[in-house]
């Protein structure tokens, strides 16, 4: 059984006059690291909330065909039966701090879910020592910076035990640095056998670890693959993405005759791609 | 156009975010401000139209001293655009939001429409004139936002992180849109984190660290010097990284490129092409 | 406002600082209490001589003593009014008395405000059988009280860049000025509502009736302690204020 399964799946916001989504089909398998991009308002965020169900719990509005979660059906299950399912974190970090110091913070989620005393302490200080939170402990969030925000965001959603941990742009309001280790860590995540669903535009960052690329437009699914083919491909330009830039040298070297072994996606990758080439 | 001479400024008077801080800029200049979280980028920038005053130093606006001349002066040179269009937005129309600072900055009624109207005309907004800035998608807002700022026609526009949550199209026409203004003589400042939007379309970066300027020159000189890269806290521009890559088996490659045509010339030249 | 720093949480590791802030509470409360039944000079400085070993024992001695400087302006002013307005008898003293009176007041509550952080405060609230969306909203606005004031600040420094002049005018005029300040602040706090909304319901806010607390407050031997000692110390002190007649030396005064 998928994961995640979005059969015929269609829904547009209450006095939106669009579709966010039209006729998804997806299916999400346990252990993949999905990369999900695409144009401003292609529905990408849609998606995310149609995963644990804030569509269409808490963002009402039409829809057709289903999402199973785990074997819930989104219509049909609340959204906080779903958390302990798939874990969401949100674009603006500051959004998602709700307490005053981080051991409350990564609690309130387990608390909710009337976990017992005990095992939330534990996760706690579990949660504190792999995501090096310790120095953080007693600060209040706003003199965080919006990297170590996002980073508690991250502990408070892993309390919760998800399945599957959805992030929908988490870097898109950090510093390089702070994105680079960020990345960093849900592909660690990833690698320990977490299924992780990311939107991200920074191709170049996330696209050597992740096991498929999905390209939305227009509230559409409109390419999906292994990244290094989906990149490839010339709908990337016609939509407009942010590709790698060694993938567009690739792509340059290609129309001018001159043929790589393989897509690079990383400036490292398209060295050692041109050095076999001259070594052939 | 815009001089600025050993600022130095404390929020509070305590918490130090200009140590000494010395730049040029003239008209028609397009010039990138990058660094950290916290090294003062969004501080230099506000100095330039007087919403912060320097407590050692000067400033100076088109030869004038600035601290002898009110925002609401400077602002008609300096146009400051911010990162959140929500900030500023807050009447019922596209078209009022637009004219509102041109008469709050003394334009007459006739300069007030003709401006406003030539404005909506550049960004796109002409058909959403009437609708309210709230009905709008977050591109669009921001639109808005960008529209009242231009619509003073001002001397220096200075854009506070514009590319954030921007796709590449919409990245794209920001930047047509920037290059159109600076050609007819606009001085472009672009306070940003996004190394590739400045490598692409600023030819004058300054990096900053902790109060100070750590580098001031052409962009592909100082995003590649890993020493800046590195106090900085930047992160190396990708091209960069291939072309150092390049370089360390095809030691002809220079290891400071930055550029796609840059890059796919020096290949074609190892595979022995011209 | 500095005067207001003696209400502001600082963490420390001291004697009140573990108590069970229900106990700071009856404290507190007991401590203003008496504080309030006196208002000639001597008992007030009796007061303040007990109160000053309490705070010094909350480690927040520097604290107070810049609040109360701060704190020293407002008195001069009661001082001053109170003299010149006051129909007792010998109305400076009456002054003198009335401004240690606030200080006692003052210290006596910020013995609670000092010592409890928020969460504390509204675990207490909780287990005191508030509910839990009620004291929850509390610490929660706590939380954002700081970042709507940075709001703040970001919406002032765009509108003054669009020639909006906040200091400029009569009072018409800079009333009608706070609109596009206060536009954006609603409508931005609306949509950081609404975002905060979405993710504490995908954190299973209110998802059962059973919710858990990783830490709860309990009421130790020492808390009773302490309420026991301020509940006597205000019943012995009630009842020499009321049903005895005090010593002479008492109710001195200075003869203007």
């Amino acid at each position: 059984m998928p994961l995640v399964e979005f059969v015929d799946f269609s829904f547009k916001y209450l006095g939106s006059d669009n579709l966010a989504l039209r006729k998804i089909d997806l299916r999400i398998d346990e252990g993949e690291y999905i990369v999900i991009t695409g144009p401003s308002g292609c529905g990408k965020t849609t998606l995310c909330r149609a995963i644990n169900g804030l569509v269409p719990q808490f963002h009402r509005g039409y829809i057709a065909g289903h999402v199973y979660v785990d074997g819930h059906d989104t219509r049909e299950s609340r959204v906080a039966e779903l958390a302990r399912v798939a874990g969401l974190m949100f674009q603006n970090p500051a959004n998602q701090l709700v307490t005053l110091n981080v051991a409350k913070e990564i609690a309130f989620g387990p608390e909710n879910l009337g976990v017992e005393p005990d095992k939330i302490r534990a996760r706690v200080e579990e949660l504190i020592e792999t995501l090096h939170l310790e120095h953080l402990r007693e600060k209040h969030p706003h003199e965080m910076s919006g990297g170590q925000q996002q980073m508690v965001a991250m502990a408070a959603t892993l309390a919760l035990e998800p399945k599957i941990l959805v992030a929908d742009e988490p870097t898109s309001n950090l510093d390089p640095k702070s994105a680079e280790s960020l990345l960093a860590i849900l592909s660690d995540l990833n690698r320990d056998g977490m299924t992780l669903v990311l939107v991200e535009h920074r191709l170049d960052l996330v696209s050597r670890n992740a096991t498929r690329l999905v390209l939305m437009d227009k509230g559409s699914i409109v390419a999906d693959g292994p990244p290094r083919k989906v990149l490839s491909l010339p709908i990337c330009e016609e939509i407009g993405i942010g590709i790698p830039k060694a993938t567009q040298v690739y792509k340059h070297l290609k129309r001018n005759g001159c043929v790589l072994s393989r897509v690079p996606l990383t400036g490292e990758e398209l060295a050692i791609s041109v050095e076999e080439a001259c070594n052939k | 156009m815009i001089i600025i001479d050993d600022v130095h400024f404390a929020y509070d008077g305590i918490y130090p975010a200009l140590r000494g801080v010395s730049l040029q800029i003239d008209s028609g200049e397009r010039v990138a401000i990058v660094g950290a979280n916290g090294a003062g980028k969004t501080t230099l920038v506000k100095h330039m139209n007087g919403l912060l005053r320097p407590q050692q130093g000067r400033v100076f606006v088109n030869g004038r001293d600035a601290s002898k001349l009110s925002v609401a002066e400077l602002a008609r040179t300096v146009g400051l655009v911010w990162q959140n269009p929500d900030h500023q937005l807050f009447l019922d129309t596209v078209e009022k939001e637009i004219t509102f600072g041109l008469r709050n900055l003394g334009y007459g009624p006739e300069d007030t429409r003709a401006r406003c109207e030539r404005t909506m005309s550049i960004l796109g907004l002409t058909d959403l004139a009437n609708r309210s800035p709230f009905s709008l998608s977050g591109g669009e807002r921001k639109r808005v936002a960008l529209a009242s700022v231009l619509a003073t026609e001002p001397q220096v526009l200075a854009l506070d992180e514009p590319t954030i949550g921007q796709d590449a199209k919409q990245k794209e026409n920001l930047s047509n849109l920037l290059m159109e203004l600076n050609a007819n003589g606009c001085a472009v400042i672009c306070v940003t984190h996004d190394i590739e939007f400045v490598i692409e379309h600023f030819p004058r970066t300054i990096a900053m660290s902790e109060g100070l300027i750590i580098a001031d020159g052409q962009t592909n000189s100082v995003l590649t010097n890993d020493r800046v890269i590195e106090i900085c806290s930047l992160s190396t521009p990708e091209l960069t990284q291939a072309s150092q890559a390049l370089n360390q088996r095809f030691p002809e490659v220079s290891p400071r490129l930055t550029l796609v045509k840059e890059l796919e010339d020096a290949i074609i030249k190892i595979f022995g092409g011209v | 406002m500095s005067f207001l720093e003696v209400f502001q949480y600082t963490r420390q590791e001291s004697v009140i600082h573990n108590l069970d802030p229900r106990a700071k509470l009856v404290i507190s409360i007991c401590l203003a209490g008496i504080s309030l039944m006196f208002t000639d000079i001597i008992p007030m400085v009796l007061m303040i001589c007990f109160l000053i070993p309490l705070i010094a024992a909350a480690k927040s001695l520097k604290r107070w003593a810049t609040s109360m400087r701060g704190l020293l302006p407002l008195l001069l002013f009661i001082i001053v009014f109170n003299t010149l307005l006051s129909t007792t008898e010998y109305p400076f003293s009456h002054s003198i008395g009335l401004s240690l009176r606030l200080v006692a007041l003052m210290t006596s509550f910020s013995l609670f405000f000092l010592t409890v952080h928020p969460d504390e405060l509204s675990q207490a609230l909780i287990q005191m059988g508030i509910r839990f969306e009620f004291a929850f909203a509390m610490s929660m606005a706590m939380r954002y009280v700081p970042t709507l004031g940075q709001e703040a600040y970001a919406i002032m420094d765009a509108q003054r860049a669009r020639g909006v002049e906040l200091d400029k005018g009569n009072m018409l005029k800079r009333i009608r000025n706070i609109v596009p300040i206060i536009v954006p602040l609603i409508i931005v706090s609306i949509r950081r509502a609404l975002s905060i909304a979405e993710s504490m319901e995908s954190r299973g806010f209110g998802a059962s009736e059973k919710r858990t607390y990783m830490e709860t407050l309990s009421f130790r031997k020492r808390d009773w302690g302490v309420v026991f000692i301020s509940l006597l110390g205000l019943v012995i002190l009630i009842h020499f204020r009321f049903f005895f007649s005090l010593p002479e030396w008492v109710s001195w005064g200075l003869p203007f």
